[in-house]
């Protein structure tokens, strides 16, 4: 029982001893060696949660609770790991690694500052996931977010800036309607705590004022979920801000931060209000406009990293789709797909920033085919898109599968068609951008191209290796999935 | 007398919510953007301090305002550090200049 509790404290001990290490040593030691830090941080947490989750198995438990003073106290808050937590914990520490690779080429000055923020916000994210009540997760949220703010505008930039007050902005207004809801939500059980709040069964026995607190509480947290999401009616900061953001942050961002941020936000709600069928209903409008109209936002834009972007807010409706289905196979095919959209997002601002730093621009009517000069980059593209639009050998085809498949049994059997035929809508935009950058005729001044070298082509490499054997491996996953008893 | 103080604070938290929103939309100004959320995010602790009142958990309620007031001063530090790099860059405080992102 121990050698799990040692597991899940580093998720706050390795970021937080590189945070003090790294404030505490002299500031030229620290921009040159802060980033291999940060990547042994990043290694620690994927080791970490790879060995907890085999713990978890292998001692037959589905939740572990702990906790770092007294747990009997009041106003003590425990921590939890569980078989889905620690897969998302698993996808912080890989897009941490990912993002500290790419940093390694695109970020020059204050390095030491991006690890710092990049430690702050690893360990929100790893809180987030592992708190076991609704204002501790507030409180993790809030790092998170701070931190996002402060990556996004560290470098200046007139268009980071904006971003960054855009994103700012927005993130205010959601956490005053979470923080709303919560004390809606508390005004009628007197505590927070997850299992208090599933047990006090919220709907029955209460007067008709009180169910219009309820139900005024739970569209406020879903709203304030929705704009950390960027699900639809809520967007309009998400591609701003993952545009204008340096590219290694741009990872982060769209990589894990949403998901973390907004998803598991859902998740938890989900969870813990899974009598009231309203939520679903809305998660499930919410997540099929989401994919319709991000998509169609993707087909027109000519910026790498703002196709890529509005994707991550098509994707998320897919991920919506899943948990408003409300059952348990729809809760792993959103998680799995969270981890699928952790790889491939990755890969492809991975990609973005590749094709930057050896053409120097974004603009994919610039550019044409690189695939001949860049063959790695090309590649891990093409797997990619291939992945997020759900071609079946692809890692992306099982996630949308378990999804479809989920949502059918739910009886949103309209849900599930146009989950279906949107997916067309995703291999378009992904045809376009890969036709545009990568095929056709390579234009006369790349002539001296080169292909990206160093950390940024070990980062394409091994995202792309995780894409395709997550596609090849996965039904041995759900086969052990089945026999621990999850399916 | 008990329901009156709880409707009472309802309804002035409604009141400060749709006044921090109404100083959101009217102002063209970084910091009057900051100020108006602020004064909504005040609104919020109070319903936390409603809640505490009614369901007779005081300690716990104040414990939560004191963790909220501190985010929110963290969160206001961030917003005006940018606001004022914002002037730095563009010489004024009028949001009508951040045009660069669109599509």
């Amino acid at each position: 029982m121990q050698v799990i509790e040692y597991s899940a404290v580093l998720f706050f001990a390795v970021p937080l001893a590189i945070l003090l290490i790294n404030i505490l040593f002299p500031k030229q030691l620290a921009e040159k060696f802060s980033i291999y830090l940060a990547g042994i941080a990043a290694i620690t947490q994927i080791a970490a949660s790879a060995a907890g989750f085999l713990l978890l198995s292998a001692y037959r438990l589905h939740e572990y609770e702990f906790s770092f003073w007294d747990m009997t106290n009041a106003g003590s808050v425990r921590f939890g790991v569980n078989t889905f937590s620690l897969v998302i914990l698993f996808c912080i520490g890989l897009v941490s690694l990912a993002s500290i690779l790419v940093a390694n080429r695109t970020v020059d000055k204050k390095r030491a500052g991006y690890v710092n923020l990049l430690m702050m916000l690893m360990l929100g994210m790893n809180g987030m996931v592992m708190v076991t009540d609704l204002f501790s997760l507030y409180v993790f949220l809030e790092i998170v977010g701070i931190a996002s703010f402060v990556l996004i505008a560290m470098f200046k930039s007139d268009t980071g800036l904006e971003g960054a007050f855009k994103y700012l902005v927005m993130s205010i207004l959601a956490s005053i309607m979470i923080l709303t809801g919560l004390s809606f939500i508390f005004m009628q059980t007197g505590s927070l705590q997850y299992a208090h709040v599933v047990g006090m069964n919220l709907l029955e026995g209460q007067s008709s004022p009180q169910l219009m607190l309820i139900y005024a509480a739970m569209t406020l947290m879903i709203a304030g979920f929705g704009i950390k999401t960027g699900a639809v009616p809520f967007h309009s900061w998400l591609p701003d801000a993952h545009q204008s953001a340096n590219t290694a942050v741009s990872v982060l961002l769209s990589g894990i931060v949403i998901k973390v941020a907004g998803i598991y936000g859902f998740i938890v709600l989900t969870g813990l209000f899974s009598k009231l069928p309203a939520v679903n209903m809305a998660l499930a409008i919410m997540g099929t406009v989401s994919i319709i109209i991000g998509a169609l936002f993707a087909l027109r834009q000519n910026h790498f990293k703002r196709i890529v972007a509005y994707s991550s807010v098509s994707q998320m409706g897919y991920i919506l789709l899943g948990l408003s289905a409300g059952s348990i196979l729809g809760l792993l095919g959103a998680v799995v797909h969270v981890f699928n959209h952790a790889t491939f997002k990755s890969t492809l601002f991975t990609n973005a920033a590749a094709v930057h730093e050896q053409t120097g621009t974004y603009d994919i009517d610039e550019m044409g085919g690189l695939e001949k000069k860049m063959p790695v980059t090309g590649f891990s593209s093409l797997a990619a898109f291939m992945s997020t639009a759900g071609i079946p050998p692809f890692a992306g085809f099982w996630s949308k599968l378990l999804i479809i498949m989920a949502l059918w049994d739910s009886g949103f059997q309209l849900f599930a068609a146009i989950a279906l035929f949107a997916s067309i809508f995703t291999a378009v935009y992904f045809l376009r951008l890969q036709k545009k950058v990568f095929f056709g005729k390579l234009l006369s001044k790349f002539a001296g191209l080169t292909e990206i070298g160093g950390s940024i082509k070990f980062a394409q490499i091994m995202l792309t290796v995780v894409t395709i054997a997550t596609g090849l491996f996965f039904p041995f996953a759900l086969l052990y999935l089945k026999g621990i008893g999850i399916l | 007398m008990n329901a009156f103080v709880e409707t009472a604070m309802l309804v002035v938290g409604f009141l400060l919510i749709i006044a921090g929103c109404y100083g959101l939309i009217r102002t063209y100004h970084l910091l009057k953007i900051v100020i108006g959320v602020e004064v909504a995010m005040k609104a919020v602790t109070m319903f936390i301090v409603l809640a505490g009142f009614i369901n007779g958990k005081a300690a716990l309620a104040q414990t939560f305002v004191i963790t909220v007031i501190v985010i929110e001063v963290v969160v206001a530090v961030v917003a005006v550090g940018i606001a004022i790099n914002l002037y730095n860059n563009y010489g004024s405080m009028d949001v009508r200049n951040l045009k660069k992102l669109k599509g």
